[in-house]
């Protein structure tokens, strides 16, 4: 079945593969969305520091800075495993954005505390960079005699709510700076989302920034960057996602019997099959090259390599979800069965920071401008 | 006499790929290099035929104590890549990916040692005779027959979709040997047939493309010694199976839709078809697919590689290629407008596009070597285990 393949000399892919099963044992990914989403929360707190205690949310932050600096491949083993178990906090956004961010910021006693509380997972620091259109937006920045003064919105924001801290770009001048704001200083408006979490509108008017909260004068560089890194974790999950989706199709399918045999027995339904495990092999080869091509010093082929596979892999789990859910029959319409729970949350993932037609424009925009 | 061979397999990589594409570039003539023709014949490719039997390089993997290079499959995919990065020709290579492994593993000394030689020097040019007007996917329920007379078989019955028969002088046959076998792949047998037998007829089938590629092959009262058998009477399904597992990667290798990307690109520029969204749209998705195909390639070939084997798995690559080739070529028609009404060559920019001609080339890989529909009832049963 479907996996991302990689060299394992040490065995650290393969422990890190345990433990989320293992975890999974405890905190069972369905049913602890089913829980969020009848809490009308955005953030699962008790699953969020268990996911600390466990050491996943410092991955790939640098050992320097206190991480585990295991990059790339194995940040996409976990987001792998976690996309397989439907384990949906978001990740993605909360750790790996967040501590994409902060680790190329400026060395400072306030990054120092943001990167500690994140890693340990008192804190919850959440990017909120994008504009109404998914964009990176900058706020109004405004200075002030201790610092800045904050105006705009930011949107999509994940655990904007539960979150302690705001990562936020705002431009001043010529310049894009990237600001920690306190939540406490913004108004946060919830969405509720296809796979039961809540997405947050953050407005701040003239809030007030102390001085010592710019993080970095670069932010518009550091943010693409950033969202580069988050695609490539977002990805991976994508292609766990569909792996198991397929998986639980073959073994519905195989089980389940009408006209006196196993409905996986008649040939329209095997050939439906065997594309989707198609779709969710490429999704997991396109996020291995991904991986592959970070660390070659390409910086082109690098950023490549990132659109395809977040566009391969959103459209294997999307794919894959929609036929899983048919091959299901009735069963896969309900909220009871999980199988449709996939498929949602695997449009909620293809959907952030691009869709793949989106990025395969951006794609070949890059490669015939290059 | 061919050149004697260095330990391949002991040189590092980009050695052994500059030592090939060097000599390779050096002696491939530039007339037959991307040829139009996907299956020249024996003659119209004899010079590049004949400087690598001389090289000692037209059999890849054989052993080198019977004249090939002897290469691991890593090295030999260094060899395919560049033969297509070059755009050589293909050669007829049934004896040599066919017959020389069939009877390097089941042929006897005796057979070895006439055939062989005679494959590397080009003295013997060999077809496959498998499939029948009546069995194609189910090749197993196959009728052309030989019965044992005295010291000789006598065949009789018709194979079909014979590539190169008319430029071959050997075929190798699949026949039925009992016809009371309880299953129909027990009873069938291997036989190596001359072709200028009494009784052969040779008669070549004009494709699509307006090309014969393939023949049909008549057996009417056909004498072989009995010695022509290769291995055991009624085992030979087991035997015709044996087609060396690593270079099923090829057959998914991702050379043609590149090939065929780059001139749908030459045509898009040329006709300004990249000011239309919607083309750019359609075209970032094929360029895309041909990127990823790559990855996924990369993903079977680094097995190879690390010295490991591959499983049925592998022919995701093919289903995916030839699904893709076609689509490329298909969007070559949907830009050109009415000119897709015209069967000769179109024009980009002074670069001739053989834009037909890839369009109706690309319906044969997806029904060749197994079509795509048999490929995915094999994988339902070997990758996915679904029920029968």
């Amino acid at each position: 079945m479907p996996q991302m393949i990689f060299d394992d000399e040490d065995g650290t892919f393969g422990l890190l593969r345990d433990s989320v099963s293992g975890f999974a044992a405890d905190f069972h990914g369905p049913t602890r969305m089913r829980a969020r989403r009848a809490a009308g929360s955005d953030l699962d707190r008790d699953l969020w520091a268990a996911m600390a205690d466990a050491g996943w949310l410092g991955l790939s932050i640098p050992e320097e800075l206190g991480g585990s600096g295991l990059g790339p491949r194995a940040q996409a083993v976990l987001s792998e495993a976690l996309g397989r178990e439907l384990i949906s906090e978001p990740l993605a956004f909360l750790a790996v954005f967040s501590g994409a961010l902060l680790s190329q910021s400026d060395e400072s006693a306030a990054r120092a505390r943001l990167i500690e509380g994140l890693i340990d997972g008192s804190l919850v620091v959440t990017p909120a960079v994008q504009g109404v259109d998914g964009a990176l937006s900058p706020l109004k920045a405004v200075a002030t005699q201790s610092g800045l003064s904050l105006s705009g919105e930011a949107h999509f924001v994940n655990a904007a709510a539960s979150s302690d801290e705001l990562l936020v770009l705002a431009a001043q001048g010529d310049e894009v700076l990237l600001v920690a704001v306190p939540r406490a200083l913004t108004t946060v408006t919830l969405r509720p989302t296809l796979d039961g979490a809540q997405l947050g509108r953050v407005a701040l008017e003239n809030a007030e920034i102390s001085a010592d909260r710019i993080l970095s004068r670069q932010g518009l560089t550091l943010a693409e960057a950033a969202v580069n890194t988050t695609r490539l974790a977002l990805a991976a999950e994508l292609a766990g996602n569909a792996s198991k989706a397929l998986e639980i199709t073959v073994g519905y399918t195989s089980e389940r019997v009408q006209f006196g045999k196993p409905i996986a027995a008649f040939q329209s339904l095997q050939h439906r099959m065997v594309d989707m495990w198609a779709d969710a092999e490429f999704a997991c080869s396109a996020v291995v090259n991904a991986c592959d091509r970070q660390d070659e010093g390409d910086a082109l082929a690098a950023h490549l390599s990132i659109l395809a596979a977040k566009a391969r892999a959103g459209d294997a789990a999307v794919t894959v979800g929609r036929r899983a859910i048919h091959l299901h029959g009735a069963m896969g319409f309900t909220d009871e069965c999980d199988i449709g729970h996939y498929m949602k949350r695997a449009v909620a993932l293809n959907s952030a920071l691009g869709q793949p037609e989106a990025l395969r424009l951006q794609f070949l925009a890059l490669e015939r401008a290059a | 006499m061919a050149e004697a061979q260095q330990n391949w397999n002991a040189m590092p990589d980009e050695d052994f790929r500059q030592i090939f594409r060097t000599w390779a570039d050096a002696n491939c003539p530039a007339e037959l290099r991307f040829m139009r023709k996907q299956r020249p014949l024996y003659e119209e490719v004899k010079v590049w035929y004949q400087a690598l039997a001389d090289k000692g390089w037209l059999s890849p993997l054989w052993p080198q104590d019977y004249g090939g290079m002897g290469l691991n499959p890593a090295k030999h995919m260094i060899y395919v890549e560049e033969w297509a990065r070059l755009g050589c020709p293909r050669i007829p290579d049934h004896g040599i990916g066919l017959t020389g492994p069939l009877l390097l593993h089941y042929g006897s000394d005796e057979q070895k040692e006439f055939f062989l030689p005679k494959i590397l020097t080009g003295e013997h040019v060999w077809c496959q005779g498998y499939s029948e007007p009546g069995s194609g996917s189910d090749l197993a329920s196959m009728r052309t027959t030989a019965v044992r007379d005295g010291d000789d078989y006598v065949i009789n019955g018709q194979k079909i979709w014979t590539t190169l028969a008319h430029c071959a002088n050997w075929i190798l046959l699949l026949v039925r040997t009992d016809k009371d076998a309880k299953k129909p792949q027990q009873g069938i047998s291997v036989l190596l047939a001359p072709l200028d037998l009494p009784g052969v007829t040779v008669r070549p089938i004009p494709n699509l493309r307006e090309e014969a590629d393939f023949c049909e092959v008549f057996f009417d009262n056909v004498r072989v010694p009995v010695s022509a058998l290769v291995g055991e009477e009624n085992k030979g399904w087991t035997l015709a199976k044996t087609v060396l597992s690593h270079e099923r990667i090829f057959l998914g290798a991702p050379t043609r839709p590149e090939y065929a990307l780059a001139r749908l690109q030459a045509l898009a520029e040329a006709r300004g078809a990249f000011n239309d969204p919607a083309f750019v749209s359609r075209f970032a998705k094929l360029r895309l697919d041909v990127y990823d195909l790559g990855s996924a390639f990369e993903r079977f070939a680094r097995v190879l590689r690390q010295g490991g084997e591959l499983g049925a798995d592998v022919s995701v690559l093919k289903l995916f290629n030839t699904e893709l080739y076609q689509r490329i070529t298909e969007e070559m028609l949907e830009i050109v407008g009415e000119e897709a009404r015209f069967n000769d060559d179109l024009d980009a920019d002074d670069i001739m596009i053989d834009a037909m001609n890839l369009y109706l080339d690309s319906r044969a890989p997806a029904i060749f070597g197994g079509s795509n529909e048999i490929q995915r009832n094999i994988l339902a049963k070997a990758v996915l285990r679904l029920p029968g």
